[in-house]
């Protein structure tokens, strides 16, 4: 009876003097870990101040100007302005030259060459007064866009420990002149190129999880059609048709097989096609229309619209077609999923009077309205999870836009005259 | 007994209770070091995107547009209201008297909503005429069903007038010998 009233009671004192003695454990463990600058995980996000010189040499003002819009627009930085810099570029750097103005992180670079460019850049740790990156780049001149947003990845993952996006893509359809096209263009809305494939209707392109390929539904002859664009072997081909509707559809993560919509027993129905053997296989069946499916990242179960409640709403279920539910029960139109790449939220287009952009936890809970004016569609995420990329009808014609993933800094990327929609963040 | 338990546990917790930062050491840094090494140059290079020339898939039928009325819907409905059965009346009645021209039903709609689901529904409002078209006795393998949701609209100003017109299923009629 004595001896358990003792254990007891150790129980409880031992275990409250070790919590202390784990927790300085846990303290001591995080500061052998390297310097988190911004912890992007955090729910409220402070700023980190940073200075980025003009880049001295050929291209230097194209490259500090491209790195400054990649960091700004993550929301994490504050860029302090080149007027207010005490310290003279040619200057050693000297960090009683920064804290005093706030600043936190210095970029300095320069440029070499004409044809070829040899970039060398070092970012500074003002409060710590010592180099975190220094590094030196090549390329082309034509790559020199390409170049900046490789220093801008590199600097944000020195600072916050993560992947940058700033050399992903965005995949879309335009129109010029009355005839549909794919287009291609960097993320921030440069170098815009506009893939061959015209003279016909296109929908939305879809990437292959390792973003060497699309495919996409076109109309040709009287018939829809779905096609895969290698971009390594620069070939396209058709890869199924049949009567009636076909639309594509999302990659499964292993990338030899997608989910499509077709028409081709009747009503639009679900299908899993396998590229390795060419077969395709009923997923749906159900009188009314189900399309646009969109695979979760880890490949087990897949988003889609269906009308057999009696307007459009996104549903969910297992990779096999079973165990159907739905997920969005606000409004009357609910169309357009896509995952987030943790599989954490879907994002899709919902009608609230006009179109907007919504985000949902796959169990529905959660929902949040992003977007406000005009008619908002296609969304689709970054693949570190931190943007998404929509079109948007709000100043009259209809444009890529992209913007944070909790609906802050909404811009339109794609020129004013080009009438764009569609569009697809590339895997990486 | 009990003791040993709690103990196992915390031994547990302090080998990995603390949780792991995912955050990883920036290139080439030494703790305490001031100044860096310089590594190579990396070398910025990207895949090169050249165009692609579609395949050549064009009909292989002389397509006549504008014979018939076209068929109006609802929004976001595809059911046939009862004001169009004789449009459709004289539709199976000239395909009757017509043997050898082939009919295509273009299903369309306005372009209010998403681009996939727009093709979905034209498809059914498409579907929808050649259905009825069956119910009096036009034979099956002479009509085709194509969607175009809203990708080609008739108008296409921001009201209901034009959203209306666009709403449609549209009849072509398709002869052999091009």
């Amino acid at each position: 009876m004595n001896r358990k009233y003792k254990v007891q009671g150790s129980g409880f004192k031992i275990p409250a003097y070790i919590f202390l003695l784990l927790t300085m454990h846990c303290l001591q463990f995080a500061a052998a870990d390297a310097k988190v600058y911004i912890d992007i995980t955090s729910p409220a996000v402070r700023k980190l101040p940073i200075a980025i010189y003009d880049f001295d040499g050929p291209a230097g003002q194209e490259i500090s100007e491209t790195i400054r819009n990649d960091l700004t627009f993550t929301g994490l930085f504050m860029y302090i302005d080149k007027a207010s810099y005490i310290e003279a570029f040619s200057q050693p750097f000297n960090p009683k030259n920064w804290t005093p103005l706030g600043i936190e992180a210095v970029v300095k670079g320069s440029s070499l060459g004409e044809k070829d460019l040899t970039v060398t850049v070092t970012l500074y740790d003002t409060f710590d007064g010592k180099e975190i990156l220094k590094k030196q780049y090549q390329t082309g001149k034509e790559l020199v866009r390409q170049l900046s947003h490789s220093i801008a990845n590199d600097i944000y993952k020195a600072l916050t420990g993560m992947h940058g996006v700033f050399r992903t893509k965005i995949a879309f359809v335009a129109e010029d002149e009355r005839e549909k096209s794919i287009y291609i263009m960097d993320w921030d809305g440069h170098r815009i190129k506009k893939l061959g494939l015209k003279g016909t209707l296109v929908l939305t392109p879809h990437w292959s999880p390792d973003g060497t390929k699309i495919i996409y539904s076109s109309e040709r002859g009287r018939q829809w059609g779905i096609f895969l664009l290698d971009f390594l072997k620069m070939t396209e081909k058709r890869i199924f048709t049949s009567r009636g509707t076909n639309m594509a559809g999302d990659f499964f993560p292993r990338g030899d097989s997608f989910v499509f919509s077709s028409t081709k027993d009747g009503t639009p129905d679900l299908y899993i096609f396998d590229m390795g053997d060419n077969k395709s296989k009923k997923l749906t069946s159900s009188y009314g229309i189900e399309v646009s499916p969109a695979v979760s990242p880890d490949g087990s179960r897949i988003a889609f619209v269906s009308d057999r409640g009696g307007s459009p709403q996104i549903y969910l279920m297992r990779s096999d077609g079973s165990d159907v539910r739905r997920v969005s029960f606000e409004g009357s139109y609910n169309t357009s999923p896509s995952w987030s790449p943790n599989g954490d939220r879907i994002v899709f287009s919902c009608r609230r009077g006009k179109n907007q952009i919504c985000v949902v936890k796959p169990d529905g809970t959660e929902l949040f309205q992003l977007t406000e004016y005009g008619n908002n569609e296609d969304p689709s995420f970054s693949p570190d999870g931190r943007y998404i990329t929509f079109s948007s009808d709000r100043d009259g014609i209809k444009g890529i836009y992209i913007m944070r993933a909790n609906g802050e800094a909404q811009k339109k990327i794609t020129p004013r005259g080009l009438k764009a929609f569609g569009p697809r963040w590339s895997p990486n | 007994m009990k003791k040993y338990w709690v103990f196992l546990a915390l031994v547990l917790i302090v080998a990995f209770g603390c949780k792991q930062r995912v955050v990883t050491q920036p290139e080439g840094q030494q703790p305490g070091q001031q100044q860096q090494e310089m590594k190579a140059a990396e070398k910025i290079q990207e895949q090169k995107v050249a165009s692609v020339a579609p395949e050549d898939v064009s009909g292989k039928y002389l397509e006549t547009s504008g014979m018939f009325e076209d068929i109006l819907f609802d929004f976001d409905k595809y059911d046939i209201k009862p004001q169009y059965k004789t449009v459709l009346q004289s539709v199976s009645s000239w395909m009757t008297k017509n043997s050898s021209p082939k009919l295509s039903v273009e299903g369309h709609c306005d372009d209010r909503g998403t681009n996939e689901y727009n093709l979905a529904l034209g498809d059914r409002r498409a579907k929808a005429v050649k259905d009825y078209l069956l119910s009096l006795g036009v034979p099956s393998a002479r009509i085709d069903t194509i969607s175009y949701g809203e990708e080609k609209p008739l108008c296409t100003d921001q009201n209901e007038e034009c959203w209306s017109k666009n709403r449609r299923a549209h009849f072509v009629v398709l002869n052999k010998g091009k």
